[in-house]
């Protein structure tokens, strides 16, 4: 039997479908490989060379493959240049797309090959036309995306509020609408110190811990911002009202909207009653920059108006003594805080000014006598000189002082106020002059037990620190009744009665504050204050008829009406004008003052060590 | 409707064609128009008489959340609405048109929502991810108003399946030609045939640069090799060049049909994930503002 090579081409049909299978003998012991069409095996491979390899029957059952381009060919998924490969164990030879598989032949002399080209053709479907992402497809990014933003934004927050009381992180910072105030910035990291209650809309509780300013709760609000870091002393806070009357004094406010907005706002647990409704947190102020989005202090909202309340109010709250104020002109008039009745006791009224209502404050002033220009009190001031701090005839400010901000003035005290005209001399003694104790009446009566009346002669009026004879000249013996009698000492100032032998003082309480439900700053230039005043304002005698009062239980304030002259009035009218805001006297927190200014008490003035030296400067 | 012949062809013709931006003579760009008209209108009124700073947080902030919200959601479901197959006055249609507009609106719409007020916070996330999921939109709104007209341009009448089989048949010529080349030219050509990458990344498609394409090269390098001296080989050679340059022709073809595919098709790989970002956002933006009420 001749040395032969069975060859076996198989081709793929290119629609599928049976393959097509050509058989033929080549008789020779050698064979030629590549893609020349003048080779045994022909293979029509770009990566075959032309004249590639030759395969050689070396044996029986025995072929040998050798490269003669130089280029390798592929035994068993090794790349080699030439090989000895036994047909029994059906070895396959790869070049390029082609796979010779050899097999024994039908006898020994001869090999069988069965050639087949792997059908790797790759057809480009129409679809290769439309966007394709492996990784970053559509459907594979929407849930990583869909799902880590609910991780991270949603569920990991919450989880930390939920259920860990005091974490090391706060992911809770990312649901931050806004910067907190600078005041509060120091709770920024920590939302739970104001929302302590999911779901719970802020609750006034959380602002009184630092806020509180009853006086049994006021330490521990202190103590409780100390402890949360404020940086700031925390302003105390009162209630306008008791926040039960407040409520049933407080109407729907004016306005379709804005009734509905605080009914539904109710309906869901949101009142509009809390400090927060008015004090709005995590907002930049209206007009605020982005260099500065955060005011030094929360925004304040104004929800309900003044009048909203205080109009038909006692409609809506029986027990009030306040009347309705609905607008400026409706305003009552004043009704001052008087002492009706002294003693050890006193009783205060609120008396409707225009009924001339007259204090019984015991004491014994005529403002008229001190303040007529031409009187026996102008000459003596005029005689005490300038040196003294007068020299001319009395000026209000020479008894009234102004405390240290100059709104109000310090009670008037009578050893520095009168005893510069008014000696409590009694004796001189090694040349030094003795004084009287002015205060307590029992304190006089035992400087004076056992004196007797021993005086100089001499005018009945004496410079300070003379002794008044007359003092010592009384009908009676002793210096204690001549001192409490007419031509004493106490004698011009105070009510005097006698018991027998004991005397008795009315007491004596000067009013400090007459309308206790309002503020009067005396330091504006218009209301008698110093600087420049505009046209039109007042000095002190504009409002005070002092000239001409004769009894010091005259309540010397003057009526609404005054007021009037200017606030509500445009400059055309007056130059003075000046709006008749309610918070021109009276604020929210604390009635009996005026509203601050926006923005006061200044911040830097509330850090701990400032404020407390402005506590105690009294400012 | 029921004349259809005569004069009446061309109105009628046009009629048919139109699309989702004109449905019903504009319809919904009208409402979407009236609802961002009004709320503006509303929005300033309010703002200059509230005392407090225009935020998401007051009533009407409430209520243009509501809104937002609503719509956004509504919005959303065109893509399950897309999938059920209805007829009527709620054709898909009248949904695209109404999903369109009223998409838009919700710039106005939530844009006075937030108050004019923003940060580094889930909130500004959810507006930021909708901002996106718009301009998205709009993107896909000029793709489909301008790009189906330059594909058609562009394949001529040559379609995607001619466009394919015209590369293989070129490719199958090129193999055959190159089949008496040496080992060098086989290898110009298998460059040609094996490294020729039709389609290319995402980036390659939107941007339609082919820049370092095989067959470009394999050209280039054809035409630096040697003239061989035998003629057969010398004769495959030019014909290789020729037909590598109708490949080059028939693969710009198809590319720029790519690309404006990819245009056609590239917004909706940022509006469908940032979609779903925004509803997970949103819900966050929900649910944590009444956490911390």
């Amino acid at each position: 039997m001749a040395q032969e090579f069975h060859l076996k081409l198989i081709t793929q049909r290119a629609g599928g479908g049976d393959p097509i299978v050509r058989e033929r003998t080549v008789e020779k012991s050698e064979l030629s490989v590549g893609r020349a069409t003048g080779n045994d095996i022909v293979l029509a491979d770009l990566s075959v060379d032309l004249q590639h390899a030759r395969m050689r029957l070396s044996g029986p059952g025995r072929v040998s493959i050798e490269s003669v381009s130089g280029a390798p060919f592929d035994v068993g998924g090794k790349a080699v240049m030439g090989a000895e490969l036994n047909a029994a164990s059906r070895p396959v030879v790869r070049f390029g797309d082609f796979s010779l598989a050899l097999e024994p032949g039908p006898d020994d002399e001869s090999v069988g090959v069965t050639i087949t080209r792997d059908d790797d053709e790759h057809h480009a479907s129409p679809g290769v036309f439309s966007l394709q992402a492996k990784v970053f497809g559509r459907r594979n990014m929407a849930w990583v995306l869909g799902s880590g933003i609910f991780l991270l934004c949603l569920a990991i927050p919450m989880i930390f509020v939920l259920f860990l009381a005091n974490p090391k992180i706060h992911p809770d910072r990312q649901w931050s609408t806004g910067a907190l105030s600078t005041a509060h910035a120091f709770m920024q990291q920590d939302c739970k110190s104001c929302h302590t209650n999911a779901f719970v809309a802020v609750r006034d509780e959380a602002c009184l811990t630092c806020h509180a300013a009853a006086a049994d709760k006021a330490p521990e609000a202190l103590a409780n911002a100390k402890r949360l870091g404020s940086p700031f002393e925390p302003l105390l806070i009162s209630e306008h009202a008791d926040h039960a009357e407040l409520l049933k004094a407080t109407p729907l406010p004016p306005g379709l909207g804005a009734k509905a907005n605080v009914m539904i706002q109710r309906a869901f647990n949101h009142p509009t009653d809390r400090c927060a409704s008015c004090h709005i947190e995590h907002t930049k102020a209206k007009g605020g920059t982005a260099e500065a989005p955060a005011s030094d202090k929360p925004k304040l909202v104004v929800v309900q108006t003044c009048e909203s309340c205080h109009s038909e109010l006692k409609m809506r709250l029986k027990t009030t003594e306040l009347i309705d104020t609905p607008d400026w002109s409706k305003h009552p008039n004043f009704r001052p805080v008087v002492m009706t009745q002294p003693g050890p006791a006193p009783k205060f009224q609120r008396v409707a000014l225009d009924t001339a209502p007259k204090e019984r404050n015991g004491l014994i002033f005529p403002h008229r006598l001190h303040l007529d220009p031409k009187g026996g009190v102008a000459r003596q001031a005029i005689g005490l000189g300038k040196a003294a701090g007068y020299g001319e005839a009395l000026e209000c400010a020479d008894c009234h002082r102004r405390d240290k901000a100059g709104t109000n003035f310090v009670p008037i005290e009578m050893e520095r106020d009168c005893g510069t005209c008014h000696s409590l001399a009694y004796a001189r003694v090694d040349g030094q002059l003795r004084n009287l104790p002015h205060g307590d009446v029992n304190k006089v009566i035992a400087t004076l037990a056992g004196r007797t009346v021993a005086a100089p002669g001499g005018s009945d009026r004496m410079r300070p620190g003379g002794i008044r004879p007359s003092a010592f000249s009384g009908a009676g013996a002793s210096a204690y009744r001549a001192t409490f009698s007419l031509g004493g000492a106490c004698y011009d100032c105070h009510t005097i009665s006698w018991s027998g032998d004991t005397v008795q003082l009315a007491p004596t309480k000067l009013a400090t504050k007459y309308l206790p439900r309002g503020g009067f700053d005396h330091s504006v230039p218009e209301h008698g204050g110093p600087g420049e005043s505009k046209r039109g304002g007042f000095k002190c005698a504009d409002c005070h008829r002092a000239q001409t009062s004769d009894k010091s239980g005259d309540v010397l304030i003057p009526d609404l009406a005054k007021c009037g002259t200017c606030h509500g009035k445009t400059t055309a009218q007056i130059a003075a004008a000046d709006d008749a805001d309610c918070t021109t006297c009276h604020s929210f927190h604390k009635p009996g003052q005026s509203t601050p200014k926006p923005g006061h008490p200044p911040l830097r003035a509330l850090r701990w060590t400032e404020a407390t030296s402005r506590r105690a400067a009294g400012v | 409707m029921t004349q259809v012949g005569g004069h009446h062809t061309e109105r009628v013709r046009q009629r048919t064609h139109e699309g989702f931006l004109r449905h019903k003579g504009f319809r919904w760009a009208q409402i979407a128009t009236l609802l961002c008209l009004v709320v503006v209108a509303v929005y300033f009124f309010v703002a200059a008489r509230i005392a407090e700073p225009p935020s998401g947080g007051s009533w009407l902030g409430y209520i243009l959340g509501t809104i937002s919200a609503g719509l956004i959601v509504w919005l959303a479901c065109l893509g399950v609405r897309k999938r059920v197959i209805t007829a009527g006055h709620y054709s898909l249609k009248a949904w695209v048109s109404a999903h369109v507009y009223l998409g838009l609106s919700l710039v106005v719409l939530a844009t006075l929502h937030t108050g004019f007020q923003f940060g580094w916070n889930v909130h500004t996330l959810a507006y930021a991810l909708m901002m996106l999921v718009i301009a998205s939109g709009a993107l896909g709104i000029w793709a489909y108003a301008t790009l189906p007209q330059r594909l058609h341009g562009n394949r001529g009448e040559t379609t995607r399946k001619q466009m394919l089989e015209a590369l293989e048949s070129l490719d199958k010529q090129l193999h055959d030609l190159a089949l008496p080349l040496d080992r060098a030219g086989a290898e110009v050509v298998r460059m040609s045939l094996e490294h020729t990458e039709l389609s290319g990344s995402f980036w390659r498609r939107l941007t339609g640069s082919y820049g370092n394409c095989a067959n470009t090269r394999a050209l280039h390098r054809l035409k630096t090799l040697p003239v061989p001296a035998d003629t057969r080989q010398a004769e495959a050679m030019e014909k290789i060049a020729t037909v590598m340059e109708q490949k080059a022709d028939v693969l710009g073809l198809a590319r720029r049909q790519m690309q404006i595919t990819a245009m056609l098709e590239g917004w909706l790989f940022v509006h469908i994930p940032a979609t779903f970002a925004l509803l997970a956002a949103l819900t966050a933006h929900i649910v944590s503002v009444f956490t911390y009420w």
